[in-house]
């Protein structure tokens, strides 16, 4: 039988030996109280009862604030050298592994980011299963059968129940002598597709933006424009790219860092000239770009159902409600 | 040549000149100095190009000419933000960086056989010159060429020079307008006092053969298409050259979405059969 089971007892040593592959970082508390991606000293930091982290796991995949180019006279342009020593995320989420594979398809893809994949490599991706509470809803979008993991860790009596996802995960099992054999097989995960997910993925298809709805007004005139929503998203990715020269007046620094598309600035164009003025307009970006997908993702969901933005907004916006208006 | 190269790192270019041709605007032409890069360079007209001047940052430009074969570009630069105010500070000899070119430039081969319709505002007459050199390049696979720009006024008018030797030209038609022109002023070469519209209403078209190219401000579009639909035109022949504010030039920064549509992948020209739909686009 196959060593697949992690006593609560052996979790000590299991993360001990995990050192070996790279260092862990895991789901913590700040100083302040805030749930985070952190590393981790010892067990007894990890916090495996986490709902969220206030910051999703993007910000190991590209940073807030990265330098993307550095620039010397006669040398040109050249790539910064990026630090990538292997790390262990331990403890994600279905959804936060769901909103990573997204992201693979982003950076990974057509056009692939060096940097993006440097960092991406150098990842070792442990999931964790969790219970869900008022603001997430990743059973009805149906990402909390986790995808795209080295390793998942269902919660189980007395221990967990691995499942290996990748070569990468397979090796590093294999050799773990924490692990023992347990029970004949764990309950198989299901998706539990609710009538709100079946709405949103109908709405997707049928590429509904819902022009009419009262609600658009409603938000915009809540909305403070604070951006938390995007900041906290597992899928945002816009990034703004911005340029400082250094003090000696000759070498430079392009960096790239998060940007937001409910800020003013996001749809300007050189001379002032702005295509979202309005927050409306702001919004209904935010949706299309989440439901209903950009470019070579057109036609892909990003929500993936954390419930950060819902959790965080200031005065209780939902884009949820969208979809549950009456037809 | 390495994909990053040009792609995701800009290849340096010398300023082999620079030239005002008017109060804001300067003429740059570049050299790719990377001779592997100079080589290989080519675009279509329409697409464009990312240019970094060094401690400002970087932005979008579409060129002036097509692509020879020596590395060299011309671009038109407006002294209007950071990068374009630093741009204006360099002197010959400078070098700047340069990547792309990025994105879907006109359907010149589909326009082949068929009468093109320029339309430029402003500076929308520098993607759109870079087609028209295109089109007289090839002059025998094309039908009639009419070139219809508007300027502010007189002074604002670009590539003046070059619009002479233009109007000279028999196998082109070349009409200018301005918006309001002193008395005084030397108009020269000859132009109309009124808006693009005004010009358009004034000169038989066969839309039926024919495809309209378009660029210049968002107020242009949205007074102009339907001129254009009334001619006869059909949505999908009305070509539009975009403004947004592409960061990245790859699709991923996600800054210049038209509707679902990527300004920097799809566009910057788009057909407005594809636009129509999406609010906000123009």
């Amino acid at each position: 039988m196959a060593k697949d089971f992690l006593a609560n007892e052996s979790f000590q040593s299991f993360l001990e030996e995990l050192t070996q592959f790279g260092a862990i970082h895991g789901p913590t508390l700040t100083e302040d109280g805030v749930p985070a991606f952190t590393t981790i000293a010892s067990s007894s930091d990890l916090r495996l009862d986490y709902r969220r982290t206030l910051i999703p796991p993007k910000k190991y995949l590209f940073p807030p604030r990265t330098p993307l180019l550095n620039f010397a006279p006669g040398c040109g342009y050249s790539r910064p050298v990026v630090a990538t020593g292997e790390i262990i995320l331990f403890g994600l989420h279905p959804c936060d592994l769901a909103a990573i594979s997204y992201l693979d398809r982003v950076f990974t893809q057509d056009r692939p980011d060096p940097l993006y994949r440097a960092r991406r490599n150098a990842l070792t991706l442990i999931g964790l299963s969790c219970e869900a509470d008022e603001f997430c809803f990743c059973g009805e979008m149906g990402t909390d059968v986790p995808v795209n993991f080295d390793i998942y860790l269902e919660k189980v009596e007395g221990g967990f129940c691995l499942r290996q996802g990748s070569p990468r995960g397979k090796t590093i099992s294999s050799g773990l002598s924490s692990l023992s054999e347990g029970p004949e097989t764990a309950a198989p995960l299901q998706t539990r597709m609710a009538k709100v997910a079946d709405r949103i993925r109908k709405a997707a298809e049928r590429q509904e933006t819902f022009p009419k709805s009262p609600l658009w007004d409603d938000f915009a005139d809540r909305c403070l424009s604070c951006g938390a929503c995007s900041l906290c998203c597992p899928t945002c990715y816009c990034l703004d790219i911005r340029e400082y020269g250094d003090l000696d007046g000759r070498t430079a620094q392009r960096i790239q860092e998060w940007d937001n598309c409910l800020f003013k600035s996001h749809g300007e164009i050189a001379g002032g000239y702005n295509f979202r003025k309005t927050r409306q307009e702001r919004f209904r970006y935010r949706f299309i770009h989440k439901y209903l997908g950009f470019g070579p993702l057109r036609g892909v969901v990003s929500c993936v159902g954390c419930g950060r933005c819902r959790e965080v907004c200031p005065v209780k916006i939902d884009l949820q409600e969208l979809f549950q208006q009456e037809d | 040549m390495p994909v990053d190269q040009m792609t995701n790192i800009p290849s340096p270019a010398e300023i082999v000149e620079i030239k005002p041709i008017s109060g804001d605007t300067a003429l740059f032409r570049l050299r790719l100095m990377n001779e592997e890069a100079a080589r290989d360079f080519t675009f279509v007209p329409g697409q464009f190009v990312q240019v970094s001047a060094p401690a400002a940052g970087e932005a979008p430009f579409s060129p002036l000419n097509p692509p020879g074969n020596d590395g060299a570009l011309e671009l038109c630069v407006r002294k209007v933000g950071h990068v374009t105010s630093q741009l204006h500070k360099a002197r010959q000899g400078d070098v700047v960086g340069i990547r792309g070119p990025f994105g879907t430039g006109f359907p010149i081969a589909e326009m082949a056989g068929k009468d093109i319709l320029l339309l430029a505002g402003g500076l929308g007459i520098v993607p759109l010159h870079s087609l028209l050199c295109h089109l007289l390049e090839q002059r025998d696979a094309y039908g009639s060429i009419t070139l219809m720009y508007g300027a502010r006024e007189p002074s604002a008018l670009l590539l003046r020079d070059e619009l002479r030797e233009l109007a000279c030209r028999r196998d082109m038609r070349l009409m200018l307008t301005v918006d309001f022109a002193a008395e005084e002023s030397a108009c020269e070469p000859s132009c109309n006092i009124g808006l693009l519209p005004d010009l358009l209403r004034g000169v038989p078209i066969t839309a039926d053969n024919c495809y309209a190219a378009v660029c210049g401000p968002p107020a242009l579009y949205r007074c102009i298409i339907g001129e254009l639909q009334g001619l006869g035109f059909s949505d999908r022949r009305i070509l539009l050259s975009l403004e947004r504010r592409m960061k990245c030039g790859l699709g991923r920064c996600a800054h210049c979405a038209v509707g679902q549509l990527l300004c920097c992948i799809d566009g910057p020209v788009f057909r407005y059969s594809d636009l129509k739909t999406i609010e906000g686009a123009l």
